[in-house]
């Protein structure tokens, strides 16, 4: 008997065991609440389907629909555009301010708050209205520009070419998350590293190169991969400040699926149009990975 | 103060009997008209009455959905609270939310089959929520007595049926208003006559736009409600063919006077146009040109609301010393475009089942009791009950005195039945012409192209519904 | 060389306080303009200064709805934010080390799903996840807005601490080993305390995101008195008649307090010398 309980206890403590064990939460998490709402929207996606009438299945007409929509292939381009400018932009700005922020002064605290506010306030009613405000021909963005001798207010918001980059710049103002990782991040790198670089007689400039950016570049990989994803799934912005406009110029991808799910009552649509956008996600994220063991160091300290 | 009092009192009762002329048939209204010269006292008795129906039913928790904004919640929280004490057992989850949520919501809930007891209903989904089956027919109520809709006017009710069934109660009336700067007006000495021409019209906006700089503020984002205007005035009354699928007309021909006016604006400048737009929050009275404005060109002498939203807009423009006049919007044959509509409507969902009485028994409580709309005061618009219009008419602001004499006066003398309720599809395509104004604004296109662009889409997306 | 470091400093606070300054403009203008009368704020604009300071725009924003205060709304805000971050933190930190530490079968397929609950958009998941919660019994309950939360269902956190986990150099489970340690009892006492940083980021992050999350609470809570802020908040503005934007502002700015108050309480545990950890090169 006591035997017994000994190997149950030696096989509860294999790695296999324990790891499926720990990753028990997750397992049951995904099974209970996640697989079957997915399933459900995957089948939604072969139906023709607006939310009052059940749906009655169709095939791969909507996935075929996609193809010949123009506004599709607009919404694609668009999210492409923000998420590739965007994302990069968000990180080196975060990791710039979290390697000022990372020295420790009596205005730590304070200045952190500063650069962290503007990611606290989310996507509500009021960022919409105040963005909106600053980006106005009468907006504080025109007054500064002409203020260095800009003839005419420019009118950001109203303009195919420039609207998009009001959201890319809401999008980068809001650094503060990304920030906040590398400040936890930088705050793991051992100090002895530094002592020892310090010995070898490197200056600041070169510990950063040597020491900070390699054991960084897990953390970087991380939110890389995160806002990546994030910056694909953006709706908010978009959704609350220009719906799309001008011109289609700012239709994100999620945007033009909401539209199409909740107001045009194609819901069926809607949903291939996800599982579109899950297939385009996951391919850049594996090509992410696939990139992974050329630049990201893994190795212990 | 009594003599006004009288004066509203009088303007009330005649609404009775012009509401009743935008039907397309009358005769089942005179009838109604008879009782409306009486007064406040008997409507009253109305209310008792009701209670005195409700008193017999048993318990029951209604789920009651709505929009609106923080005034609404407060006044129909106390109304329903009103009915919870003449009624005992009887209790509500009030579910309030905003506007897009809340229609996110309510189709979450109709595929969960969980839809709440009662439902505010707007008049652009009417059509698909009866067209699924989701809402109760009221009509059996009626002839039983439990709701009583006698002093409602036909046009309404018309307006809440599809196939001849009655699905929704309207909670209030509501007209298409032009609102503009009266005081800017005067100074110019320019009169805005009532039931203007797209002429006139266009030729108001010229000298303002000629002696001020300031600019006319045309529907935006908002085909949905000036696209079919212009159109009733083309003998389209309804621009969809639900069952052809299909647009409801021969050719694109209808739809270019629409997108005239925006060429015509764009052309010789008068318009404000979409970068001003892209800063304002659609459609919000607050930033409305007509009161939000840095400059004259981003200031706009009109803009088109709905009668309801006039109290509001006097209220941002009271901060400018702006007064505000109410008049019809522009076109060619203002009576045959004019229409009344109902604001909203209050529907008892399929999914009420066994509170499907106890449900419609308070549609009926909000919709006749004068001690309910005294607490309501009119604020979804001006009552659907003629006798309930009348009695709490003396309690209402005087903005909403005048636009209730806007609609009685002005608007019901002058106007046709409502267009029918839009079928699946129909945003699509309204969407879809918000786009095309935008290239008519940017002189990328002109109005006959437009047209023909609107009229091929609209087919398009018609035949895949 | 002294001299040289202190201007290198008064640089360095100018610099950042300037662009800290530029950074939460937009968030001073809102704040003042919660404090101008309702019916200026728009025709006011441009001015970051109320004319006159009011405090209506609280008094009405604070009435709430429909007889319920914006206490109430607050205080199930609260709720629900703490009731889900304690159980997302937790549970993501065992999972995380369960990734980390440990090779099993089906590890990778796992960590993928994972990854892949990411990337569906979550608006096409709200009619399903309603029918299955429906199925549940959830409805009307906060159960779906904090019992998934207990299961690690956000792969961002998972993904977050078994990044940082995999930082903790693997020495440190070796030692404990040789001590005696269970696989479990290494993630108690070794990783555990270690951990922390990363799961007061997540804590703030978690927090923030429960906090303004208004899809669950809109299509899962039916009675006003259940209401989270988030959701109070949107109604003030209503296009279809008006809206009341001062008290919108003003319930907005109270709204971002609980999320600044944690940020400031816990950011120290951020700033920390790094002594702390405790480390061995």
């Amino acid at each position: 008997m006591g035997k017994k309980k000994q190997t149950l206890h030696h096989i509860l403590n294999t790695e296999s065991a324990a790891g499926v064990i720990c990753t028990l939460p997750f397992t049951i998490g995904f099974l209970l609440f996640m697989i079957v709402p997915m399933g459900i929207s995957l089948y939604y996606s072969f139906c023709d389907y607006n939310i009052l009438t059940p749906p009655v299945f169709s095939g791969l007409k909507n996935f075929q629909k996609m193809i010949h929509e123009e506004v599709f292939w607009t919404s694609v381009k668009v999210t492409f555009k923000f998420a590739f400018i965007s994302v990069p932009l968000r990180l080196v700005f975060a990791l710039i301010v979290a390697l000022l922020l990372f020295r420790s002064t009596k205005m730590t605290g304070i200045y952190r708050a500063m650069y962290y506010l503007p990611s606290m306030i989310g996507g509500s009613v009021a960022v919409a209205i105040l963005w909106k405000r600053l980006f106005a021909l009468d907006g504080v963005v025109n007054k500064i520009f002409m203020a260095f001798g800009m003839k005419e207010p420019i009118s950001w918001l109203g303009n195919t070419k420039t609207a998009i980059w009001t959201l890319i710049i809401l999008a980068v103002w809001q650094f503060g998350s990304s920030m906040l990782i590398f400040l936890s991040a930088l705050k793991q790198i051992p100090v002895s590293l530094y002592e020892a670089a310090e010995i070898d007689g490197a200056n600041k400039w070169q510990q950063f190169w040597k020491v900070t950016l390699p054991l960084l570049t897990s953390t970087i990989f991380f939110n890389l991969v995160m806002q990546m994803i994030n910056g694909f799934l953006a709706f908010t912005q978009s959704q609350i400040i220009t719906q799309g406009k001008p011109a289609d110029s700012t239709l994100f991808y999620t945007v033009y699926m909401y539209q199409q799910s909740f107001q045009f009552g194609n819901t069926g649509y809607g949903a291939a149009l996800a599982w579109v956008m899950l297939a385009i996600i996951a391919l850049i994220t594996w090509l992410l990975f696939a990139t992974k063991k050329l630049w990201v160091y893994e190795g212990g300290f | 103060m009594k003599k006004r009092l009288l004066a509203t009192l009088l303007c009330a009762a005649m609404a009775v009997t012009t509401l009743a002329g935008c039907g397309s048939d009358n005769s089942g209204a005179s009838g109604n008209t008879a009782d409306s010269g009486q007064t406040a006292q008997q409507s009253t008795d109305t209310g008792n009455g009701g209670q005195a129906a409700a008193n017999a039913s048993t318990e029951a928790n209604l789920v009651f959905a709505w929009w609106g904004n923080q005034t609404r919640q407060e006044r129909t929280e106390a109304a329903i609270d009103l009915y919870s004490q003449q009624n005992p057992g009887v209790t509500f989850d009030a579910q309030p939310a905003a506007w897009d949520d809340y229609w996110s919501k309510l189709a979450t809930s109709a595929a969960g089959n969980s839809l709440p007891d009662l439902i505010q209903m707007d008049y652009s989904y009417l059509e698909q929520y009866v067209a699924s089956g989701l809402l109760a027919d009221l009509t059996p109520y009626v002839d039983n007595g439990t709701l009583d809709v006698s002093n409602v006017p036909k046009s309404l009710l018309e307006a809440g049926s599809v196939d001849g069934k009655l699905y929704a109660i309207a909670a209030g009336v509501n007209a298409p208003s032009l609102l503009y700067n009266k005081t800017l007006m005067t100074e110019l000495g320019i009169e805005v006559p009532d039931n203007m021409t797209i002429a006139q019209f266009e030729d108001i906006c010229k000298q303002v736009y000629e002696k001020k700089g300031i600019k006319t503020d045309l529907p935006y984002g908002a085909s949905d409600n000036y696209l079919p205007y212009l159109a009733r005035a083309n003998d389209v009354t309804a621009l969809f063919n639900k069952d052809e699928k299909k647009m409801n007309m021969s050719d694109s021909t209808p739809l270019v006077d629409y997108f005239q006016v925006y060429q015509d604006g764009a052309e010789q400048g008068w318009v404000i146009g979409t970068d001003i737009h892209a800063e304002l929050q659609n459609n919000s009275v607050e930033q409305s040109p007509l009161v939000f404005y840095s400059s004259e060109a981003s200031q706009a002498w009109c803009a088109f609301f709905w009668s309801n939203q006039m109290e509001a807009m006097q209220k941002v423009a009271d901060e400018k010393g702006i007064e505000i006049g109410i008049t019809t919007w522009p076109s060619k044959d203002p009576k045959k475009s004019n229409f009344l509509k109902p604001s909203q409507f209050f529907s008892v969902s399929r999914d009420a089942g066994a509170n499907e009485e106890a449900a419609v028994k308070v549609v009926d409580f909000l919709t006749n009791s004068v001690d309910a709309n005294n607490i309501l005061l009119g604020e979804r618009g001006v009552p659907a009950s003629s006798v309930v219009a009348d009695a709490i008419s003396p309690l209402v602001s005087e903005t909403t005195q005048e636009v209730t004499r806007f609609i009685n006066d002005v608007v019901s003398p002058n106007c046709s039945a409502i267009s029918p309720a839009i079928p699946d599809g129909a945003n699509e395509v309204y969407d879809e012409s918000n786009k095309l104004v935008d290239k008519v604004l940017n002189k990328e296109i002109d109005a006959k192209t437009a047209a023909q662009n609107l009229f091929d889409k609209g087919n398009e997306i018609m035949a895949s519904k | 060389m002294h001299k040289k470091r202190k201007i290198g400093n008064i640089i360095y606070h100018v610099l950042v306080l300037a662009f800290g300054l530029v950074m939460i403009y937009p968030l001073v203008w809102m704040v003042m303009s919660s404090f101008k009368e309702t019916t200026t704020i728009f025709t006011t604009a441009t001015k970051l200064i109320p004319d006159k300071f009011v405090l209506s725009n609280y008094s009405t924003g604070w009435k709430g709805f429909a007889k319920t205060s914006f206490a109430v709304f607050f205080k199930n805000s609260l709720f629900i934010s703490i009731a889900a971050t304690i159980g997302t933190v937790l549970s993501s930190a065992i999972v995380a080390y369960g990734f980390s530490r440990c090779r099993f079968k089906g590890r990778g397929l796992l960590f993928a799903a994972m990854l892949a609950t990411m990337m569906l958009p979550a608006q096409v998941l709200m009619i399903p996840q309603y029918l299955w919660y429906q199925k549940l019994g959830w409805v009307n309950t906060y159960f779906p807005l904090i019992v998934p939360y207990w299961f690690a269902i956000q792969g961002f956190f998972v993904y977050l601490m078994k990044n940082f986990i995999d930082g903790i150099p693997r020495e440190l489970d070796e030692a404990a080993k040789i001590d005696g340690c269970s696989y479990y009892t290494i993630f108690t006492r070794v990783i555990f305390p270690l951990v922390k940083p990363a799961m007061i980021t997540g804590l703030i992050f978690s927090f923030m995101w429960r906090w303004d999350d208004y899809l669950g609470p809109l299509l899962y809570v039916n009675s006003t008195n259940m209401y989270p802020s988030s959701l109070a908040l949107k109604m003030f503005a209503d296009p279809s008649s008006s809206s009341d934007y001062g008290a919108m502002f003003a319930m907005a700015t109270i709204s971002i307090l609980p999320a600044m108050i944690i940020f400031f309480t816990l950011q120290r545990y951020l700033v920390e010398g790094i002594s702390t950890s405790g480390l061995k090169g």
